[in-house]
């Protein structure tokens, strides 16, 4: 077995470019998962029963349809629905937003609930509305404490935006095949990717974990 | 815009082998990846450094790493550069072994440190050897709290054999892809693939829930 570096030296700035589509995809797509957590969470939360039951369904389905089936059906099927097409990488964002909005709303939930009941009323007797309570009081405690489950969400988008590799999204595993299949190197670049995959999550998920050791104190109560 | 579902109640049956071969890749590699899982976990609570590294290296790997990327490497590359010849059905449960191994192995360790120090040492100042305190005393106490997170991998674990798909296995996504490439019902086939794993997902999610608020453990 030979080991051959040429596929790095030769083609850098695509693989380069590729890991830019990676991180630019589950970035957006946590602050689209963070946008949709947030109002699915609160309005669980503080919604009454109704909304938590509507809003708990498209939950619990999230949590049992595959991401590549949401991404499959919403790049295929989704587009004879609207008569449109949609773009790869939008749906890539969207089908990873949707998903991730599910088990952020969740976190979310978590993290409102484990504030306890008597600082609402608290806030209430003070003459707060409830929305004051919960910007100023609650919420600042809550986002603490979810700080160690948005940091391992954060390293799952990472993974899973390699599942857009399947609609050719240019990202890290996608551009990886196309190099490892014109060069007829998969072991080094699949490998390579292995790396890099690991270099951007590990980092984080100890670094979430160093920053919450440092701030968790901000979130007890 | 016209539907033809008949295309889909054509093809029930080749769906439902999908979704058979699913549940049957998912109870294969849970029944693989509770001792994969021991095996790793008991290595990294080792005492010999060596192997506690090797341990932790195994599993913050495949945890840090994306479990499509793993079964591509263990398709293309295990058998052009190392030999191995596998089938495509071995090669996906080895990859999705290898993956849930790592992650319960992490479920059995914080199952094993959650149970606090004292009870180490109670075991110990009564003449237990440390193999009579994990099997008498640790493990007892562990099983529920370990228990409840197995079925929460065993929830995602379900739809990540999704992704065994692109290396052609059978699985009810590769299936439904196929059949939509045959019939150009993308749709209607699609919706149906979504539906069937909904069908089998959902109620899956809600025993789970039920099981953690039901048998919660609480120190």
């Amino acid at each position: 077995m030979s080991i051959s570096f040429a596929p790095f030296i030769n083609s850098w700035p695509f693989l380069l470019k590729a890991v830019w589509v990676t991180l630019m995809i589950s970035v957006i797509s946590m602050a689209v998962g963070f946008i949709i957590g947030v109002f699915v969470g609160g309005l669980r939360t503080y919604g009454g029963r109704l909304l938590d039951i509507l809003l708990g369904f498209y939950v619990d389905t999230m949590r049992s349809v595959p991401l590549l089936v949401i991404l499959v059906w919403l790049y295929f099927a989704f587009p004879l629905l609207i008569g449109q097409s949609i773009d790869v990488t939008t749906a890539a964002i969207a089908a990873l937003g949707i998903h991730l909005g599910a088990y952020m709303a969740e976190t979310i939930r978590a993290g409102l609930t484990s504030v306890r009941k008597g600082q609402m009323s608290s806030a209430l007797a003070l003459g707060m509305s409830r929305t004051q309570a919960v910007r100023t009081i609650i919420l600042p405690q809550a986002i603490i404490r979810m700080l160690p489950s948005l940091g391992s969400l954060f390293v799952f988008a990472i993974k899973d935006s390699a599942i857009a590799s399947v609609i050719a999204v240019p990202e890290i595993l996608r551009q990886t095949q196309v190099v490892a299949g014109n060069t007829y190197r998969p072991f080094e670049l699949y490998t390579a990717a292995m790396v890099v995959y690991f270099l951007l999550c590990f980092p984080v998920a100890r670094g979430v974990d160093k920053i919450y050791r440092r701030v968790a104190h901000l979130g007890s109560s | 815009m016209t539907l033809h579902w008949e295309i889909v109640w054509q093809n029930l049956p080749r769906l439902l082998d999908g979704a058979l071969m699913t549940i049957w890749l998912s109870v294969v590699t849970m029944a693989l990846a509770i001792p994969g899982g021991l095996i790793l976990a008991s290595m990294r609570l080792s005492r010999f450094r060596p192997i506690s590294v090797l341990a932790t290296a195994f599993v913050e790997f495949f945890r840090a790493t994306p479990l499509i990327l793993q079964i591509y490497w263990a398709y293309y590359v295990l058998p052009a550069y190392f030999d191995i010849q596998l089938s495509q059905i071995s090669t996906a449960i080895l990859g999705l072994t290898c993956n849930i191994s790592s992650f319960n192995s992490e479920t059995f360790r914080s199952g094993i440190v959650s149970i606090r120090k004292g009870q180490w040492n109670a075991g110990r100042a009564i003449g237990m050897t440390d193999g009579q305190i994990m099997l008498h005393i640790v493990l007892p106490q562990a099983v529920m709290r370990i228990l409840l997170a197995l079925a929460t991998t065993w929830v995602s674990l379900f739809k990540d054999t999704s992704l065994v798909s692109i290396i052609a296995v059978g699985d009810l996504s590769y299936v439904s892809l196929q059949i939509r490439s045959e019939t150009y019902r993308i749709l209607e086939v699609l919706s149906a693939m979504a539906a069937i794993y909904w069908l089998m997902g959902y109620p899956q999610a809600k025993i789970v829930d039920w099981v953690h608020r039901r048998y919660k453990v609480a120190e």
